[in-house]
């Protein structure tokens, strides 16, 4: 009985692990289709948009000195609404239509494993 | 006698439209043979409605689905790319790190017009059609290059006739010769209809439709200047 119980607990941890790991390369999907196009497929800021005519510089995920100084609703608002929204360049699209709550809270965890960084807190 | 001059002139008319229509609906169904035959059909479909549901969807594709193909292009460039097929876009499609390797097949002789007849024959009931007339437009250009990201991801033709703007999306330079007017404004309107599942932003609800006509109406005026004589 104590064997069975084992399994059963065994089994349940190992589908969570699963999920968490598919809800991770889904995030990690979702920023290279979206967001490499400018920030570039390792978060450099460096995708092929960024021509030399290309008006603005892209920001640097893995700076995480400049990443710091934003907090996880400063992200999403950005995402969210597009770069006026924080006065930055329109050429940061406003995702809201686009992305659902799911997809934009997967981009953020993924934007601080970039950075490997905590932001802004509160 | 003029009832019969008249009776036969519609007689006469009426038949050379039938064989036109037949002719044509004969060589669409001998385009799509070619179209088969030559394997078009592993890098495009050609039956709607949309498949993509997912990312992963949309990144299977090799090329972009033509279901819609009649709506979205003009008869006229459509021959001729088929004939020579400069790239479109600047990147290979679905790919941010690999060049566009110009290697699109080309046809020749009868089977241009055939597919092109065929290509043209697939449209969508989501296109309305003489809602775009293509024309210089202040405020589609306002909108296309600095209220929204359009030319972050876009080519274009700028200021002394330089190409300007970014390499993810299909170049829009002379896309007033590529593309149908009204299709750019019904892509606009309804992008999950034709593109469920892609890399440019829905605008819908950012954008109102007026200014998506102005912007419509700003990318179909992209056409080659005319040489002064």
């Amino acid at each position: 009985m104590r064997h069975l119980f084992l399994i059963a607990v065994a089994i349940i941890l190992a589908s969570q692990l699963t999920i968490a790991s598919a809800k991770a390369s889904g995030a990690e999907q979702v920023y290279k289709f979206y967001c490499a196009q400018c920030h570039g497929l390792t978060g450099k800021g460096d995708g092929p948009n960024v021509t030399k005519d290309f008006p603005v510089s892209p920001r640097n995920f893995t700076n995480a000195a400049e990443m710091n100084k934003l907090s996880d609703a400063d992200m999403r608002n950005v995402i969210m609404d597009g770069g006026p929204s924080a006065s930055k360049s329109p050429m940061m699209p406003p995702w809201g239509k686009t992305l659902t709550d799911a997809e934009v809270n997967g981009l953020i965890k993924h934007l601080r494993t970039l950075c490997q960084c905590k932001g802004k807190q509160g | 006698m003029r009832h019969l001059i008249l009776a036969t002139l519609s007689t006469v008319a009426l038949f050379a439209a039938t064989t036109m229509a037949t002719m044509g609906a004969a060589n669409a169904s001998a385009g799509g043979d070619v179209f088969a035959a030559k394997g078009c059909a592993d890098c495009h479909y050609t039956q709607g409605p949309a498949r993509e549901k997912t990312i992963d969807d949309q990144l299977a594709k090799k090329g972009p689905e033509l279901w819609y193909a009649g709506s979205k292009f003009q008869k006229d460039w459509l021959g001729k790319w088929l004939t020579d097929p400069k790239p479109i876009r600047p990147m290979k499609f679905g790919s941010l790190t690999v060049e566009n390797p110009a290697d699109h097949p080309k046809l020749s002789g009868g089977d241009v017009a055939a597919v092109t007849d065929f290509l043209m024959g697939l449209t969508s009931a989501d296109v309305a059609a003489g809602k775009v007339k293509p024309k210089k437009n202040p405020k589609g250009r306002q909108i296309f290059s600095k209220k929204m990201p359009c030319s972050g991801c876009h080519q274009y033709v700028g200021r002394k006739k330089k190409i300007m703007g970014g390499r993810s999306g299909p170049s829009l330079v002379e896309a007033g010769v590529r593309l149908n007017p009204d299709w750019i404004l019904a892509y606009l309107q309804k992008p999950k209809v034709f593109k469920p599942v892609k890399m440019m932003p829905v605008f819908v609800g950012l954008l109102s439709d007026k200014d998506m006509l102005n912007v419509s109406r700003y990318v179909a005026n992209f056409k080659p200047k005319k040489k002064k004589k």
